[in-house]
């Protein structure tokens, strides 16, 4: 046998590595559906099982198939993949690390919201969608500062009307005082003196409103989702 | 061995060393481009906006039938080289026709999956996660459209020509660009399919 062709054997395989190969990735395929299918173990360790065979899955192919860091020094092509593994790390984890604290940041804020009593302006359903047709009309009066029915409960596409029988025009805005929020678009409603104002409950959820110029006449309403 | 003809040989590997590390930049690259595209799927996985989940749409007996016909087609692949490397013509235009027709099978199969998917009305705009998931499988399944556009080409010109060193020097990155859309598709079976299930 030449050189060349030793050369060639080593830098490209031979019949029976690719045989090797083929075997231990049809292997490598099979354990871990075996393992999803039958549910041999679950959770946590089951998803560290599976990644941990496609790794290894990884490394077969790219020895046996590929035959990377067969190549004659320097490494060219090792160099490279080596330095794309570390931006593929970078890219995969950072997204996942960031993606997650973001998520368990902003369900941890809402529940201090809602623990502190900072009133509800929102909590569970968030089905929003514009309501083709008008249905039930639910009714609140503001009279002499108090709000009554304290609670409305409604169904999502239904109307609310708010009618201010004071002596003194209103400011209804959404949400906790000082932390405004829009419902269904209305960032707030004027009612003058004897007005009322009809809005279309669009959005599913527990809302809570009230004057802004006096807080203590607040009320809350709750959106069921149809 | 004549010096004329032994450097006329070094001149060619030397050659062969530079166009596959180019081929291989440009594989490196485009796995930079799917890890993206993983990454994509790994954050949205769970935003179904009310649609399906993957566990509710994938098939667990269609993914791995997938895999083992792409594995296969990856492994006749390598024989195909093997023969191309001999010189063996028949060889070559047998094992790669093979892996052709596992190409083709797979990508059928693949198609199958999203036109099901359609036709029961989960789309690419149906939630994030089918977005994602359209985007990332339906990406992988360009590659392998366009492997088999090419594999067609280079075997028309080894019918045509026989096998000169351009052309071996082409089944060569063609078989490179293969077992690269193997190990991406391990990982669409792993992460996407298999994942679905946990």
């Amino acid at each position: 046998m030449s050189s060349t062709e030793q050369t060639t054997k080593r830098e490209h395989g031979t019949t029976a590595s690719y045989i090797a190969g083929f075997v231990l990735s049809v292997a490598f395929t099979i354990i871990p559906y075996y393992l999803v299918t039958r549910h041999v173990v679950s959770g946590l360790p089951l998803l560290a099982t599976i990644l941990g065979f496609a790794v290894l899955q990884m490394i077969v192919q790219i020895v046996f198939f590929l035959h990377l860091g067969r190549e004659k020094s320097p490494h060219w092509q090792l160099s490279f993949f080596v330095a794309t593994a570390g931006i593929i790390f970078v890219v995969v984890a950072g997204s996942l690390w960031i993606m997650h604290n973001l998520h368990a940041n902003m369900a941890a804020e809402a529940s201090k919201k809602l623990v502190n009593g900072e009133a509800i302006y929102q909590i569970g359903g968030e089905k929003t969608g514009a309501c083709q047709e008008a249905r039930a009309n639910h009714q609140v009066i503001i009279r002499d500062g108090s709000v009554s029915p304290l609670h409305i409960e409604a169904q999502l596409c239904d109307t609310l009307t708010l009618i201010n029988e004071d002596d003194m025009a209103r400011v209804i805005a959404f949400g906790p005082h000082d932390h405004h929020a829009t419902y269904a678009g209305e960032a707030e409603l004027v009612l003058g003196k004897g007005r009322g104002k009809t809005i279309t409950l669009s959005e599913s959820g527990t809302y809570r409103f009230h004057d802004h110029l006096h807080e203590q006449t607040a009320g809350i309403f709750t959106v069921a989702p149809q | 061995m004549a010096e004329a003809e032994l450097a006329e040989r070094r001149h060619e590997a030397a050659y062969n060393d530079r166009v596959m590390f180019g081929f291989w930049v440009y594989l490196m690259t485009d796995l930079l481009m799917f890890t993206v595209l993983f990454a994509v799927y790994a954050v949205l996985h769970g935003n179904t906006a009310g649609g399906p989940a993957g566990r509710e749409l994938f098939s667990q007996p269609l993914a791995l039938a997938e895999t083992l016909i792409l594995l296969t087609s990856s492994f006749t692949a390598g024989l195909g080289m093997i023969a191309a490397r001999r010189g063996r013509k028949q060889q070559v235009l047998l094992w790669f026709g093979i892996t052709f027709a596992l190409g083709l099978a797979f990508l059928s199969l693949e198609l199958r999956e999203f036109a099901e998917f359609v036709r029961e009305g989960h789309t690419l705009s149906t939630s994030a996660f089918l977005s994602s998931f359209f985007v990332l499988v339906g990406t992988h399944g360009l590659h392998i459209t366009s492997g088999l556009l090419w594999m067609a080409a280079t075997l028309f010109f080894v019918v045509k020509r026989g096998l000169n060193a351009p052309l071996v020097r082409k089944l060569t990155l063609l078989s490179l660009f293969w077992h690269f859309l193997d190990i991406v598709w391990i990982f669409i079976f792993t992460v996407v399919y298999l994942m679905a299930f946990v």
